[in-house]
């Protein structure tokens, strides 16, 4: 190992192992709560970082560089397993109705001061795969519909009507958490 | 989209209101700031004047406002640091 290796490697342990909670917070939502399928992306987005380090510009965002491997790292092995059909679980979550009651029931939206993260966390990831996904990039990520459409190979239609029905089963979640909570009656 | 001319709310549409419904439908897409000018023109327009749907799109913006918030939540891994620094040494060589 010579010192510039050596060097190097320091160098990207200072600057970059430091989002590792984030990366792997991304990574956990994306892959729905599993854990050593969230561990493997990190690792492979941190050895993809360090393989590119030279390309990366110091002083530069350096956390959104990383974020933008990990996406894409996840995105490129969901693509390659939709080859499989899921529709059973779109149809699951197509079928059901768009629900306004926690919007009846709290129009101030005093729920979202009382709520715990961790429970609306766990709704995100039990959504079906390809809604959960949509949701973290554009909702959590805020990336715009055209750039998940991108990513996820899918028309921006389709991204718009995921995002709908995703977001409404949240509500829907939340609604019966206020209410086993008792904020709601 | 670049030629908002072919946009419903543009043109000679432009000067109709918006029903309560054509606004409801657009909720979303109005406060993801993906309507094209003219569209998102209208619905502001309606939301100007509608005292039924101004207090459903300020929770809808709630609620995607907290759904946002969590994409800040981090996550600790015990563990995870070391194998990380693990596999840039072996890398390294």
């Amino acid at each position: 190992m010579t010192i510039t290796t050596e060097r190097r490697r320091k160098e990207f342990e200072s600057e970059a192992l430091v989002h590792l909670d984030a990366l792997y917070g991304l990574a956990l939502r994306l892959s729905g709560g599993d854990e050593p399928r969230a561990e493997d992306l990190v690792q492979e987005t941190f050895l993809k970082a360090y393989q590119a380090w030279d390309r990366f510009t110091v002083g530069t965002n350096c956390r959104a560089w990383l974020m933008t491997i990990l996406r894409n790292t996840f995105i490129n092995q969901f693509r390659q397993q939709q080859s499989r059909p899921a529709a059973v679980e779109f149809e699951a979550l197509a079928e059901r109705p768009s629900s306004t009651a926690l919007y009846e029931a709290d129009p101030e939206g005093r729920i979202f001061d009382r709520i715990i993260d961790d429970q609306v966390i766990r709704a995100i990831d039990e959504l079906p795969e390809e809604f959960r996904v949509t949701v973290v990039l554009s909702d959590l990520e805020g990336l715009s519909y055209q750039e998940v459409s991108d990513l996820m190979g899918v028309p921006v239609g389709t991204v718009k009507s995921r995002l709908f029905r995703a977001r409404k089963r949240l509500q829907e979640k939340l609604y019966e958490f206020a209410v086993e909570m008792g904020y709601l009656r | 989209m670049s030629d908002n001319r072919q946009q419903p709310g543009q043109g000679r549409s432009e000067r109709r209101e918006l029903t309560c419904e054509e606004a409801l439908a657009r909720v979303y897409e109005y406060l993801d700031g993906e309507l094209g000018a003219g569209e998102h023109e209208a619905v502001r327009r309606h939301l100007e004047k509608c005292r039924n749907c101004y207090p459903h799109f300020d929770f809808e913006r709630m609620f995607l406002d907290y759904v946002h918030e969590l994409g800040a939540v981090e996550e600790s891994k015990p563990g995870l640091e070391g194998r990380v620094r693990e596999l840039l040494a072996a890398e390294t060589g």
